[in-house]
């Protein structure tokens, strides 16, 4: 009863933000009435006190004192009154794509939940919130993409960060709380920058809307704009805010699912889209968030080289391609912001795909670790496809990834005759690249050793809430295949040609099966050890490990000092 | 027409350079060498042999690894996107590297392996070569690149970053890894057999097709010039491959993408104050 519930009302969720893509309204504007900013201002105190309460309680300094700044500068804010005044809710072209992402990715991770909650040991209140917990934060992320008031953001911001700190110590041991905290805190970075960047903003621009600001900025003082820029960072876990998102992992597995594509880290890229027409009004800021997110995509994409805990693995992937979002809104050229969107909304499917497969292999197959998974083709070929598919959709043509980091290096392409420093982008990108390619397909080939003599009867049956979520996601992928044929964002051969060279391979699968030939067993040359098959691993030293979180401070101080001279 | 006619033809020049090449080498050692045609009655000669199969996936992976590489040349063939080449050929190289991983012959995954690590070798290099292209002709269609006048002089440090990638591509030593048959029999190729292994051996064909029409694209639209080159680096890789020994994986790539970045970040520089 209760999960038909949940189904109906994710469907009708997805139907209207579809519906809504589809309406002629180019911006919707809006203002909400006096009574809900009050509304929103004591929710805001309550957080603060709870997060306050929280960081005694766990007796965690950080938390605490992030808290009390937070405090402090927020009834600073608050006692501060700008005059330049417009709508508390602006939706846009990109607000719409955003919920579709929201609410059809998360949609399906909610109905995936259901299956998954079932089989842990909670009760049966505690098993409800979960999934009430999930609609929550979908609809927190509803509203932050709706928002143009900075105040209003600040709030809805703060909640995701309580959702996410709530969702990851949801399993209550000692690691989950600790990796909680650790997402509080650094969380909680984001939110001083974004009371940091309201303050300036009020002081010197004289309002708290995006809109304002970004249409009045002076490209000589972007400091409102580098911080909310930092907000984004510590959202989108870049390095060096990454160790919050790898901490969630000790969550249950449709919470980073739900994290890592529909909520939380997409508003990163959304907070660069926003503001990337005032972030391209000086080319220093440009080139800066650019170099910061293509670098943290190359070196999240070398780190999660020597990692061996499968959904590690994809945190970091998601890491890295935050980085490439971010870079892109960055660029701020009509064809990077498309890649932009379009990464965005493809990312969201492919990661979710790949984490809903991370939490079948746990709770089916029993394994976490990409070194146990030998040869699972014999056992789950289903499962198998799956991964492959996520995977090859993260960086082969024609999948919506993919066209995307096409597109990105063809925008950076350009921007190289404007400004050399652009080069380093490049770099970046086209080492980044071939990393998580290698990376994707060292995790495929350990499923892939098929055993000769494996009869074809050991297969291991999924649950239907766990099938049908992910088909829905791969015929999502198709669907999307088919949409950038129609955008025209690559040519049509191009999209074409390798949709039937992938195609081709399941079909030869079922219809070849070489009659003619003869079969035989594999070359083992006289070895009579039991073949333990090899995963390569690439172990980055801590020094090596220093330096990127080194750069990467760097870089975003860097960021602030040149924002303000 | 006559596109199609090259499309078509692809695997059969690829396989004559291939057989020439045979002899190059052998005459370069001082030995007489096989004829010229010798990579076609080899292949004449596994047709006839009794195929051996592993597993279905094993060998319809080394299929479509030969079908996406004739995809790939006909793409070039035909001008398309060079970017995009480039990324259509790192489909057919993942076939390949699949179909390494699909039998349980350990030679076969330290081929698919070592296949897999030289495209960090060569990828990043080629990606670069397109940009330089891009900057200097505003677009990646090969078709205007071809039509341009030579970019040899002005694109002169990512060419000789092109010249690594060539033995990494070509098999040819001291990059030739991934391949190594005195260590690891043949890499991906070892447990192909009769037509199967034909496929295998006229994707390399193809990979020669492949790889010296990149390289013609440094001439530009001078005829003459693009046959200079093809007969200078033609001999040079030769040369190379017969008086050096090969490298370890990893020394592979520290060299290729050390040298081959720093060559290639120079001359995009350069091209951008142009």
């Amino acid at each position: 009863m209760q999960n038909t519930m949940a189904i109906v009302f994710v469907s009708i969720l997805a139907i209207v933000s579809l519906s809504h893509l589809f309406t002629t309204i180019d911006v919707l504007q809006a203002s909400l009435p006096h009574l809900f900013h009050n509304i929103f201002m004591f929710i805001d105190f309550i957080l603060l006190a709870y997060f306050l309460w929280q960081g005694i309680a766990k007796k965690h300094s950080l938390v605490t004192m992030f808290a009390v700044i937070q405090m402090l500068l927020y009834t600073y804010v608050i006692s501060l009154s700008p005059t330049l005044l417009s709508s508390d809710i602006l939706v846009d072209k990109v607000s719409s794509i955003m919920y579709l992402v929201i609410n059809i990715v998360g949609g399906v991770i909610i109905i995936y939940a259901l299956e998954y909650i079932k089989s842990e040991e909670f009760s049966k209140f505690k098993k409800s919130g979960f999934i009430a917990m999930l609609f929550l934060f979908l609809s927190v992320m509803n509203f932050i993409v709706s928002t143009n008031n900075i105040e209003i953001f600040f709030m809805l911001f703060e909640l995701t960060t309580l959702f996410s700190y709530l969702l990851i110590a949801y399993r209550s041991d000692e690691l989950s709380n600790n990796n909680a905290l650790k997402a509080l805190w650094m969380n909680q970075i984001g939110g001083v920058a974004i009371l940091l960047a309201l303050v300036v903003s009020i002081t010197k621009y004289d309002t708290l809307y995006f809109d304002i600001l970004i249409k009045n900025i002076d490209s000589t003082y972007l400091l409102p704009i580098a911080l909310l820029a930092i907000a984004g960072f510590v959202k989108g876990a870049s390095i060096p805010f990454d160790k919050w998102l790898l901490g969630a992992m000790v969550a249950p597995t449709p919470v980073s699912a739900i994290l890592h594509s529909a909520t939380m880290v997409k508003i990163a890229p959304y907070l660069m889209l926003k503001l990337s027409p005032a972030i391209i009004s000086s080319g220093f800021a440009s080139i800066t968030i650019t170099l910061i997110g293509t670098f943290v995509f190359f070196a999240a994409s070398m780190l999660a080289l020597s990692k061996d805990y499968f959904k590690e693995i994809l945190g970091l992937s998601t890491i890295a391609l935050l980085g490439l979002m971010m870079a892109l809104a960055a660029i701020g050229s009509e064809e990077s912001i498309t890649a932009c969107l379009v990464l965005i909304v493809f990312h969201a499917i492919s990661k979710a795909l790949l984490f809903f497969q991370a939490g079948i292999l746990e709770k089916v197959n029993h394994l976490k670790y990409v070194k146990e998974i030998n040869g699972l083709v014999n056992h789950s070929p289903i499962l198998v496809f799956f991964i492959i598919i996520g995977f090859a959709s993260l960086t082969l043509p024609p999948f919506g990834a993919f066209i995307a980091k096409f597109m990105a290096i063809e925008s950076i392409a350009t921007e190289i005759t404007r400004n050399p420093l652009y080069v380093l982008a490049l770099i970046f990108i086209a080492l980044g690249s071939v990393f998580l390619t290698l990376l994707y397909f060292k995790v495929v080939t350990k499923l892939f050793a098929k055993d000769v003599s494996s009869k074809e009867d050991n297969h291991t049956p999924l649950p239907k809430l766990y099938m049908i979520p992910s088909s829905i996601l791969v015929s999502l992928l198709i669907i999307g295949i088919l949409v950038s044929y129609d955008m025209k964002l690559l040519s049509s051969t191009e999209i074409i040609v390798p949709s039937l060279l992938i195609a081709i391979v399941p079909i030869l699968f079922v219809s070849v099966l070489f009659k003619k030939a003869h079969r035989v067993k594999e070359y083992h040359c006289g070895e009579k050890d039991e073949l333990e098959l090899s995963m390569y691993y690439f172990a980055v030293s801590d020094g090596y490990k220093k330096i990127i979180t080194a750069v990467a401070i760097l870089l975003i101080l860097i960021l602030v000092v040149g924002a303000v001279l | 027409m006559i596109e199609i006619i090259l499309i078509i033809f692809a695997p059969l020049i690829g396989g004559l350079i291939y057989g020439f090449e045979r002899v190059v080498r052998a005459r370069m050692q001082n030995r007489q060498g096989p004829p010229i045609l010798q990579p076609f009655y080899d292949m004449y000669k596994l047709l006839g042999k009794q195929a051996f199969i592993v597993n279905p996936y094993h060998s319809i992976l080394g299929i479509m690894h030969f079908v996406t590489l004739w995809v790939v040349v006909a793409f070039v063939i035909l001008g398309e996107n060079l970017l995009y080449v480039v990324f259509l050929h790192l489909l057919s190289s993942i076939f390949i590297v699949l179909t390494g991983f699909s039998v349980r012959s350990i030679y076969s995954h330290i081929g698919a392996n070592r296949e897999l690590l030289s495209i960090i070798a060569y990828e990043p290099i080629l990606i670069m070569l397109a940009v330089g292209f891009f900057m200097l002709n505003g677009t990646f269609d090969i078709d205007a690149i071809r039509s341009s006048s030579s970019e040899l002089a002005s694109m002169f440090f990512l060419f000789l970053a092109f010249l690594l990638v060539i033995p990494v591509k070509l098999k040819k030593s001291p990059f030739d890894a991934a391949e190594a048959h005195q260590e690891i029999v043949g890499g991906v190729e070892v447990e192909f057999s009769g037509v199967f292994f034909e496929f295998l051996y006229m994707a390399k064909w193809l990979e020669y097709v492949f790889i010296y029409s990149l390289l013609m694209l440094f001439a530009g639209n001078s005829i003459l010039l693009g046959a200079v080159l093809f007969v200078v680096v033609f001999l040079l890789v030769n040369l190379v491959d017969n008086s050096t020994a090969r490298v370890k994986i990893n020394h592979l790539i520290k060299i290729v993408l050390s040298i081959g970045l720093t060559l290639g970040m120079l001359n995009l520089i350069g091209l951008s104050y142009v």
